[in-house]
């Protein structure tokens, strides 16, 4: 039984504050949608939304056919999995998975059994005796994943589940969720400040910023296209160039950024350039040269990563970090050219 | 050196309690023993005094009564003020509060304004025809219970709030998001995990009432005598030395009896302990 | 937010609020009442109940009785509570367990078997006077306050700025009066206060120490019924409330009171 969710024009006040503002979103039957943002961005607020812990200022949300909006919170029939565990840590393991079931009213021996079944596909059997006290952290969010699974739920929402675990837990946890999820085929609505977390399991990201969506797209579009500097900076493009077309030659566009600095850019690399642009690049996506075509810059300081040096530079459009090649370090103080490189950048249209 | 410092520190402390508290105490204690007429004889004549043993069994019957009425009456107000919002919930808990730093003797004396003959009660119902002749509701059991609860209503519902608000907020989300009603939350999850600390709350109540001695005084007088009252008698009054400190030792007996077990078994109800 | 509570509760639990108030107000009301009875509502208004108490002698020094007990009894119990509460915070691992039980001890003896002992043994086994036996019996009676709510404020305290200092080169006293001290402020005044009203409105430990020419004015008021049961006695109250109030009053000012909660 797969479901599509759909939040239309949601508002919600804490007092006098606006945390949401007409927030609309739809995640399709089976797909796993993360919210993605830092704290106070209004995801935990549209998870608690859509529970029904809080109550929306307009707007609606439907499940499937239904319409939630109005519905008390335990009678929504949705899947929750707290950052927290939220264990009953006076009820067994298996009478935590099968508490859900209680509600349902189904009989003691039938939820049991039940519940005993889930926790075996956890990779928790044997367990079912102990008090969630006596668990690892690990342990104890397999238990809860089971709780939600158990009564299979139209709607699975995960509250930031794997922020309490350690960094190697998280990894086998996050990829063990979406096996899970995907084998069910449950509607997921996943809420992380994580960025690798939420790109790795997710079929669609949203990122959301003071009570709004910023973009809504694929990893892959969100990681290479982003709809704006916001989320161009989220995802990893450092530097900001605000440019203008001065000439153009062909595919050849020359641009001029503040302070006079140039730079020529191919359209059949970077795709139709507007007269008025931004162009982001991550460190990786201007290459640090001894000379050459790109960007005039200054070197300032310069540190190891690694796999590369990253540089800290001065141009006249404003400070830039750059990485270059193991091969050719390079003094601080001297003189380098940026060269961009196409895959590691993108074009933003100003207004955003 | 440090050695040094951490008993020094403690040893005022230490020597106070042992001087004038253990000491006395045990001395006390120690009193009703060693008479010539036997080593138990001061309790064989207690226990065997129907009079005495009345005011023993009156003076728990009225604590467990006060106590099941302060729980009862304690836990709907401190489930309610759990729920308010902060500017709410903190003159809620200020005004329950308020109460008990007034002093017992305020506290107890209010209620001979209420319960006397000429008093607001008694007027209120003869004014409305309920009855043709004032009521002689103080000294009796009724009006020591009255008071005992107004008494410690307070106490129960700060234990209460404590303990209420120790249970942490997703676990009951969690149980609604499951499906259970707001009743069913109540009975699977906040009860179980608030027993504990009702227990610790009904301890404090009935160990406070089974040695209260002014309100019983003011409002039992020597109709309803209690065992702290009695105690005072015994040795302000009659000077029966021994027959007083038999009384505080049993006292202390049932007191320290029950703060064992309860603690005991409130530890070992408590999913959540540390 | 506040979530959805049934209204059947609310009613109950307003009622349980009027149940808890009323008495308070109906003192208050007799108090001022111009008849020689006790009687609520007040039958014309009048102070005369008021200036009564100063009239009265052993009011005035009953009153002030107390109020000394009080101040020093609560001064004695910090005085060596503080650095029992220290070092029980501080080298809490290497010290008995049973220290903690020594120091509630006060709490879990009944108050009225404890005043009983102290006059056996002290006043009248050692043939201490009055006031030095009231004023070890009230200072016991709230030593627990001075130690129990200053090692809970002690309990999140960063003893790591202790040892700064220290290693700063300030003397262990000196850090512990300049350092230690102020930012357990909370905690002291919280004690103190506590402490201070439980020894004013005390009655179960003193009613065995008072004697001949020193009493307490709890005792005193309950004397005063035993004769005169006049709104003298609701206009007492009403100064004792008028007390609290000012001591809470103290305390929001400086703290807040969220901290009753704990």
């Amino acid at each position: 039984m797969t479901v599509s969710l759909s939040i239309n024009s949601i508002s919600a006040h804490y007092g006098k504050t606006t945390v949401l503002q007409d927030l609309s979103l739809s995640v399709g039957a089976g797909e796993l949608v993360s919210l993605l943002g830092s704290s106070g961005c209004g995801k935990t607020t549209t998870l608690r939304l859509v529970a029904g812990f809080l109550q929306p200022t307009s707007g609606t949300i439907k499940l499937g056919d239904r319409d939630l909006t109005t519905l008390p919170a335990h009678a929504r029939d949705i899947g929750l999995v707290f950052q927290n565990y939220a264990l009953f840590p006076h009820l067994t393991v298996l009478e935590n998975v099968a508490f859900g079931l209680k509600q349902r009213r189904m009989a003691t021996q039938e939820r049991q059994q039940k519940a005993g079944a889930m926790l075996e596909r956890v990779g928790l059997s044997g367990l079912g005796d102990r008090l969630p006290g006596a668990l690892s952290g690990g342990q104890k969010q397999r238990v809860a994943l089971a709780r939600a699974l158990v009564i299979e739920p139209p709607l699975l929402m995960f509250d930031e589940p794997l922020s309490n675990l350690d960094a190697k837990l998280r990894v086998d946890m996050r990829v063990e969720i979406r096996q899970l999820q995907r084998a069910n085929g449950t509607t997921s609505l996943y809420v992380t400040h994580d960025q690798e977390e939420a790109f790795s399991i997710s079929d669609r990201v949203a990122i959301m910023n003071a009570g709004r969506i910023m973009q809504l797209d694929t990893p892959e579009v969100l990681y290479r296209k982003p709809a704006n500097s916001f989320v161009a900076r989220f995802v990893g493009f450092e530097n900001l160039l605000p440019l203008r077309a001065i000439q153009r030659e062909g595919v050849l566009v020359t641009a001029e950024g503040s302070g006079g600095a140039r730079i020529a850019l191919s359209q059949e690399d970077f795709g139709p350039i507007p007269d008025s642009f931004v162009l982001g690049c991550r460190a990786d996506g201007l290459s640090v040269q001894r000379e050459g075509n790109g960007l005039s810059a200054v070197l300032g300081t310069r540190t190891y990563l690694g796999r590369a040096y990253q540089y800290q530079c001065t141009t006249p459009a404003g400070d830039i970090v750059a990485n270059g090649a193991l091969s050719e370090p390079l003094a601080a103080g001297s003189a380098a050219v940026l060269a961009p490189v196409p895959e590691q950048c993108c074009i933003l249209t100003p207004e955003k | 050196m440090k050695h040094l410092a951490k008993w020094g520190l403690t040893a005022p402390a230490i020597i106070a309690v042992t001087l004038f508290l253990l000491v006395p105490v045990i001395i006390t204690i120690a009193a009703t023993f060693g008479e010539q007429k036997g080593l138990f004889s001061p309790y064989i004549t207690f226990f065997t005094s129907g009079f005495r043993r009345t005011v023993l069994f009156r003076t728990i019957e009225i604590a467990l009564i006060t106590t099941t009425i302060s729980l009862i009456i304690g836990f709907i107000a401190a489930y309610v003020i759990a729920q308010m919002p902060g500017r709410a919930k903190s003159v809620m808990i200020i005004a329950a509060v308020f109460p008990l730093l007034t002093g017992v003797v305020v506290r107890s004396f209010a209620w001979l304004i209420i319960l006397g003959k000429n008093g607001i009660l008694n007027t209120i119902l003869l004014s409305i025809g309920v009855i043709s002749e004032p009521l002689s509701m103080l000294y009796t059991e009724g009006s020591v219970i009255v008071a005992m609860v107004y008494l410690f209503v307070p106490l129960m519902i700060l234990t209460l709030v404590g303990v209420l608000e120790g249970i942490p907020q997703d676990l009951i989300q969690a149980a609604t998001s499951l499906g259970a009603t707001p009743a069913a939350t109540f009975r699977q999850v906040i009860l179980p995990l608030a027993t504990p600390g009702l227990i610790v709350g009904a301890v404090l109540v009935f160990t406070g009432s089974f040695t209260s001695y002014a309100t019983p005084q003011l409002l039992g007088g020597e109709k309803q005598m209690m065992m702290g009252t009695f105690l005072y008698q015994r040795a302000m009054v009659t000077f029966d030395w021994v027959g007083a400190s038999t009384i505080a030792a049993i006292m202390v007996v049932v007191t320290i009896g029950i703060v064992a077990i309860m603690s005991r078994i409130a530890r070992r109800l408590n999913p959540m302990a540390v | 937010m506040t979530k959805s509570v049934h209204p059947a509760l609310i009613a109950l639990t307003a009622c349980i609020f009027l149940f808890l108030l009323a008495p308070l107000v109906i003192i208050i009301g007799a108090a001022f009442s111009d008849t020689t009875y006790l009687t609520f509502p007040p039958q014309g208004l009048t102070l005369r109940w008021f200036s009564n108490i100063f009239q009265i002698e052993a009011f005035r020094t009953t009153a002030i009785t107390s109020l000394q007990l009080a101040f020093l009894g609560t001064a004695l119990s910090l005085l060596i509570g503080i650095p029992a509460a220290y070092a029980i915070s501080r080298y809490r691992v290497e010290l008995p367990r049973w220290l903690s039980t020594l120091f509630v001890l006060p709490i879990l003896v009944p108050e009225i078997v404890f005043g009983f002992s102290l006059m056996k043994s002290i006043t009248i086994g050692l043939g201490l006077p009055i006031f030095p036996s009231l004023l070890i019996g009230h200072a016991l009676l709230v030593l627990p306050y001075s130690v129990r709510v200053v090692s809970a404020s002690l309990a999140s305290f960063d003893f790591s700025i202790e040892e700064a200092a220290i290693s700063l080169g300030c003397p262990p006293l000196k850090t512990f009066l300049t350092v230690v001290l102020p930012n357990i402020r909370a905690g002291v005044i919280a004690a103190f206060i506590l402490a201070f009203i439980t020894s004013i409105n005390d009655v179960s430990v003193s009613v065995f120490l008072t004697g001949p020419g020193i009493s307490t004015l709890p005792i005193q008021i309950l004397a005063h019924m035993e004769q005169f049961f006049d709104p003298t006695i609701a206009s007492v109250s009403v100064l004792l409330m008028l007390v609290t109030v000012a001591v809470m009053a103290i305390v929001e000012a400086t703290l807040g009171l969220t901290f009753l909660t704990k």
